[in-house]
């Protein structure tokens, strides 16, 4: 039998001996006493299509990212994701048909258990947690704007992704604070999907409650070829009295060190029509230094850049996006549009028994 | 060229002040969840503040969940969002009461 076909059986069996297991625990596990919350496993994820254009280059970017969810009673949560990103472009660049191929990431696949409030461990491939971007706003349905920071890669490399053993929890909570950690470490791999470097780290934060602002570090130590260290500092404001929200980080490594800094101002509280009421506006700022040639995911040289999108909310979980950025270094300045829509899905894998 | 580009990037980020300035009102959610809450006696003032001040730090939170979902979503948040023990509790009599 081939390989591939004993792989592919491999992975058709263990998934179906997990959503098993997973109802059996379901079906062993007391009623819980004050709530009807159920788990059954589920798919959700990311949908949508981008259309890009990039200092007058056009790509087409139409993605899927399904988010597979199983629970195995309330203490053990399987989940993985795994994202599809086409890229078309036309062939001379300006001109000729559009080609192009589809990518495809495992961008974690991983066993959660939660022992108590202190203590939630996370084994397999799990995103690396550095800064606030790539673990919370990376999904295509999250995201106010569909390009990501310049500085992204500071902290991720090399796959966005680590494999080994993540510990996280909260140390302390209080009414008028909650304090989390974060604390990682993966192993380097060169298995196809599973592609990850050796790194550590860790993630400290603070998060107030009552003025819904969290402020946050986190530090890596790359552990392979050139070891090197990388900060981060975030902040996230969402004040109680306005569909305002902020976000705001700085990063540093050895290869440059920059900042991004991103406001959306949702009109949902405006005495206007419904219609202005979906309106979402976002404007982001970026500033990077290049240090040592830039490199590994970074400019080579000093850049700056400017976004501002306008999105339009049809329900909480579609909606039409826009963007204009402009880009800014001394080898060229140029323009970026995106345009296109996004839809986030959610799907119980089967029905609940009726209590 | 990048004093320009610093002073359209100051002009978009304010612009969402103006509006936001002059609008000055209390927050409503309009979410179907919220109203679920409202209409069961389960700590709704603690619970509903728990998702209020949770749900939309990331996301837009979602209008409605089914029942058989919520445990699940909810389990996968508190990982995500590094979220208590008594948090998820309360999320939990909030969204399926
Ligand atoms: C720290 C950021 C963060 C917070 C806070 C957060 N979410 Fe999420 N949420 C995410 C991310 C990231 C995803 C996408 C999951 C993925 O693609 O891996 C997500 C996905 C979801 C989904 C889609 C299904 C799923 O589980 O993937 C739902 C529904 C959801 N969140 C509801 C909530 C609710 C309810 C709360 C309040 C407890 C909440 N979120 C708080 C980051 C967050």
């Amino acid at each position: 039998m081939p390989v591939a076909s004993i792989k592919q059986r491999y992975v058709a069996v263990t998934i179906a001996l997990c959503l098993a297991a997973a109802h059996h625990g379901r079906a062993q596990q007391a009623a819980e006493p004050d709530n009807h919350a159920g788990r059954v496993p589920v798919i959700s994820g990311g949908f949508g299509y981008v259309h890009n254009v990039s200092g007058g280059a056009t790509s087409l970017i139409p993605q899927i990212n399904p988010v597979l969810l199983v629970p195995f009673g309330q203490h053990v949560l399987l989940e993985s994701r795994t994202d599809f990103t086409g890229f078309f472009e036309r062939q001379n660049q300006t001109s000729g048909p559009f080609k192009g191929k589809v990518f495809k990431t495992v961008e974690f696949a991983q066993l959660d258990w939660f022992a108590n409030s202190h203590i939630m461990a996370a084994a397999g491939r799990y995103l690396l947690p550095f800064g606030i971007y790539n673990e919370r706003f990376q999904p295509i349905w999250i995201k106010n704007l569909q390009d990501a920071p310049i500085t992204a890669t500071i902290g991720t490399r090399t796959s966005g992704s680590g494999d080994g053993l993540m510990l996280r929890g909260v140390a302390t909570q209080r009414p008028q604070y909650s304090l989390q950690y974060t604390a990682y470490f993966s192993a380097h791999s060169k298995i196809n999907q599973l592609q990850a470097a050796r790194v550590a780290g860790a993630d400290a934060s603070i998060y107030l409650p009552q003025a819904r602002l969290e402020l946050g570090t986190s530090y890596q130590r790359f552990l392979e070829g050139h070891r090197i260290n990388s900060v981060a500092t975030y902040a996230s404001w969402q004040p109680s009295s306005q569909p305002f929200d902020l976000k705001a980080e700085y990063d540093h490594s050895h290869n440059g060190h920059g900042y991004w800094l991103e406001t959306a101002y949702s009109f949902r509280q405006l005495s206007a029509p419904h219609f202005f009421q979906r309106i979402q506006t976002v404007a982001r700022i970026q500033q990077f230094f290049a240090s040592n040639g830039g490199g590994n995911g970074l400019p080579s040289i000093d850049t700056q850049r400017f976004d501002f999108g306008l999105n339009y909310y049809i329900r909480d979980d579609l909606r039409f996006i826009s963007s204009y950025g402009r880009s800014f270094s001394s080898h060229t300045d140029s323009n970026i549009w995106n345009i296109g829509f996004t839809y986030r899905f959610l799907f119980p894998l089967w029905p609940e028994k009726r209590q | 060229m990048i004093n320009k580009a610093i002073c359209l990037s100051a002009l978009a980020l304010l612009l969402p002040l103006p509006i936001y300035a002059g609008k000055a009102g209390k927050a409503q959610d309009t979410n179907k969840a919220a109203s679920t809450s409202a209409q069961n006696n389960v700590q709704p003032d603690a619970a509903e503040r728990v998702f209020e001040t949770n749900c939309a730090r990331c996301h837009m939170p979602p209008s409605a969940l089914s029942q058989r979902t919520t445990g699940t979503v909810v389990m996968h948040m508190r990982m995500r969002a590094r979220l208590s023990q008594r948090d998820e509790q309360m999320l939990l009599k909030y969204l399926a009461p």
